[in-house]
């Protein structure tokens, strides 16, 4: 528990180090991916020295030992302060520190969570061409040779695999009863023999996610999490790192954003068009319902009420204005938006609406559908019957 | 930390005297048993003699009001105690307020007047949306010089019911023909602050009651879709239904969010009130037709429940000004 008196005083004191130290003119210097990828290192590297860059990590580390309700206030003040968002560190600081921190053994632990902290970034090899939305059905293989794992398969959708040093990777070890107990969690090294990242070209310029193709790549068995065949337990404390804060931090970004909505009513004379100002006032509610839900769901975690299936709402709830702002400047912008217009990598509200619209689609596609989020509210908060599982067509 | 069991000990009190499976419970025991709880009484402040509680807490009645489709009518009858209670000018203040917490019954009306007033100073025309007034001793009206409780037995006032489709509830004009006020309890210029104090409230009360109606019409049709069965298995199996029925789920909780965040966020404005209830009230339109939609024949037949809730979504949607008109008006004062 954290008291509203030490909350305020962390709020004013990231609050100057930001009025020093928060990135101005980051947009304009994100056109490249390389660009971008600079500035995201500079920036992470800032964090971690102010101390802000690790709060959900224990104490011993610098930064770290922070509440969720302290952690809250320093996301608030980051989205407030339109800094960048940590894309390039996300899976490391998150991810890969939640599985190690979790599962970890005390060497690897020991080895790997400081160099995050060094700029040592990581990926993660999740999904696969056959296993999205049923991941469990991954089919890349690990075969045990001596001390050493070969490695057969492709990963597919990995966040900025192409800059990671690191790959958290889920492999088949065995092909016998359900399909989720012959998985196997390895720590991945992406510079290895055999490796191979290609990144995808999405459909707005970006390359925010890689293909890797493992190539009878050997990994020690000292970089295995837990034991054997037991890697989709260890797979859930990876999915399970993010507490919400992304979601709230994304919501008031949203809610900032507004503005660029109306710069373009005002800039093709719509102030008195009675059909857009409903439109807009309709999208401002619906933006600021969302950060209410997303607020609602973090105090919910912080007081230890959280109900199975909330974390659902609140990411289809955010997914969907995302969708309804960027479709509503597109539509505003008219034809202007139909010409080609640079882009600004790492970041949802660019103002460049063909960009931001494509680029919401990631947001009802990745980590879990939209159509796979409302299986869960179905099931787990309404207590709808599940499917029958095995079904062959 | 003492609000929030005060909430839960009301939120509890409510569902045992008005549980969730006896829908439209008669509306004079209801209003009997109201005034017996005290909630009459919820607003009115410690030192008028009442209990004192924050919109939080006639919040949290209106939400379970909403949920039975209670036919009493709490909400006017919250609003009028308010208009009292703010006016400190009015000489019969403190006589009024000792009836109406003791069960009379003042309501503010929840559509738009339209009046005249002739060159003698008396007030003739329409006063809309006043619910229950059957039951009323007066009614909280702004009138050209102020608001006013206008007694219905007054010279000059008369009643004209108004069938409406929600059978839930009952809706009534009240006719003014050349009457004089006499209760006046403000003045032209006070008006502008009462009627946007009374509108913002106007606005969390209608949207509670439709979150509270939406998460019962919800609970309903889940119930019935785990009992239809079509293709030898409960119609809550298909996976096609399931997605609505979770987007139904998503859009209660999202508008319930921004409703309880409006409601403790005592700066917020009448307009930001308003987009609150328009939330909740697109919320349970929507659910609604999803409910009848989702229960099939047995839903467009009058015996059974669905209409009930579909006919009160539609009449709330056009309360205290409908969704075009407060989404124009949030656009306008974003884009300001």
């Amino acid at each position: 528990m954290t008291d509203t008196a030490d909350l305020e005083a962390l709020r004013r004191e990231v609050r100057s180090f930001l009025a020093a130290e928060a990135p101005t003119g980051w947009r304009d210097a994100s056109r490249t991916q390389d660009d971008f990828v600079r500035t995201q290192r500079d920036w992470f590297g800032k964090l971690v020295r102010a101390g802000y860059a690790i709060p959900h990590w224990p104490a011993e580390y610098p930064g770290g030992g922070r509440s969720l309700a302290e952690q809250k206030v320093i996301y608030e003040e980051l989205a407030g302060a339109d800094c960048p968002r940590l894309l390039l560190s996300f899976v490391s600081t998150y991810h890969a520190f939640a599985t190690l921190h979790e599962c970890g053994n005390a060497e690897q632990k020991a080895r790997y969570l400081p160099k995050i902290l060094e700029g040592e970034t990581w990926c993660q090899g999740f999904s696969e061409p056959g296993a999205g939305s049923d991941l469990a059905a991954i089919k890349t293989r690990a075969e045990l040779k001596g001390d050493v794992y070969v490695i057969n398969g492709q990963k597919v959708w990995s966040t900025m695999a192409q800059f990671a040093d690191k790959c958290l990777l889920l492999a088949r070890t065995s092909s016998d009863g359900v399909k989720q107990a012959g998985i196997t969690y390895l720590l991945m090294d992406m510079k290895a023999p055999g490796v191979t990242v290609r990144p995808i070209h999405q459909i707005q310029g970006d390359e925010e996610f890689a293909e890797i193709f493992l190539d009878n790549v050997e990994i020690p068995v000292s970089e295995r999490v837990g034991e054997e065949g037991k890697g989709w337990a260890v797979a859930q404390a990876t999915l399970a790192s993010e507490r919400g804060l992304t979601l709230m931090e994304l919501s008031y970004r949203m809610r900032g954003a507004l503005g660029r909505v109306a710069k373009l009513i005002r800039e093709h004379g719509h102030e008195e068009d009675r059909g857009v100002l409903r439109d807009f006032g309709t999208l401002v509610t619906q933006v600021d319902a969302v950060c209410a839900i997303a607020d609602q769901f973090l105090d919910n975690r912080i007081n230890g009420i959280e109900r199975m299936g909330d974390a659902s709402i609140v990411k289809n709830a955010y997914s969907r204005a995302l969708r309804a702002y960027s479709a509503l400047g597109l539509r505003l912008g008219g034809m202007d938006e139909q010409y080609v217009a640079p882009i600004t990598f790492g970041d949802l509200n660019t103002g460049n609406w063909m960009a931001d619209f494509m680029n919401s689609y990631a947001w009802t596609i990745a980590g879990g559908s939209e159509e796979v989020q409302r299986n869960i509210i179905a099931e787990r908060m309404l207590d709808m019957p599940r499917e029958p599982k095995g079904w062959v067509l | 930390m003492g609000a929030v069991i005060e909430l839960n000990e009301l939120t509890d009190a409510a569902q045992k005297a008005f549980p969730a499976d006896k829908l439209s419970p008669s509306r004079d025991e209801s209003w009997q048993l109201a005034a017996e709880m005290g909630w009459l009484m919820v607003r009115l402040p410690e030192e008028d003699g009442g209990l004192g509680f924050t919109r939080e807490a006639s919040t949290a009645l209106h939400l379970e009001m909403g949920r039975v489709l209670a036919a009493m009518p709490l909400i006017p009858a919250q609003l009028g105690l308010q208009a009292v209670i703010a006016s400190e000018d009015f000489a019969e203040r403190a006589d009024w307020l000792e009836r109406l917490a003791g069960g009379e019954y003042a309501p503010l009306p929840m559509l738009s007047a339209k009046l005249t007033q002739g060159s003698d100073g008396s007030i003739s025309g329409t006063i809309s949306g006043v619910f229950e007034a059957d039951m009323a001793v007066a009614v909280v009206a702004q009138l050209p010089g102020g608001y006013a409780l206008v007694p219905l037995d007054a010279p000059g006032v008369s009643l004209v019911e108004r069938p409406i489709w929600d059978p839930s509830r009952r809706l009534f004009d009240v006719v003014l023909e050349s009457y004089t006020p006499t209760l006046m309890l403000t003045d032209a210029s006070g008006a502008k602050a009462l009627h946007d104090r009374l509108s913002g409230e106007a606005q969390l009360a209608l949207a509670a009651d439709c979150i509270g109606a939406a998460g019962a019409a919800l609970d309903m049709t889940i119930e019935y879709m785990k009992v239809r069965r079509q293709f030898d298995r409960p119609i809550a199996l298909f996976q096609a239904l399931k997605h609505r029925a979770a987007d139904m789920k998503t859009r209660i909780v999202v508008a319930e969010a921004l409703l309880w965040k409006r409601v403790r966020d005592e700066s917020a404005s009448v307009t930001e009130l308003a987009a609150a209830k328009v939330l909740a009230a697109e919320a349970f339109r929507f659910v609604t037709e999803e409910m009848v939609q989702l229960h099939g024949g047995i839903g467009l037949t009058d015996e059974h429940p669905c209409h009930l809730f579909l006919k009160r979504a539609l009449l709330n949607l056009q309360l205290c000004g409908n969704a075009d008109l407060w989404n124009e008006r949030v656009g306008r004062e974003a884009l300001a």
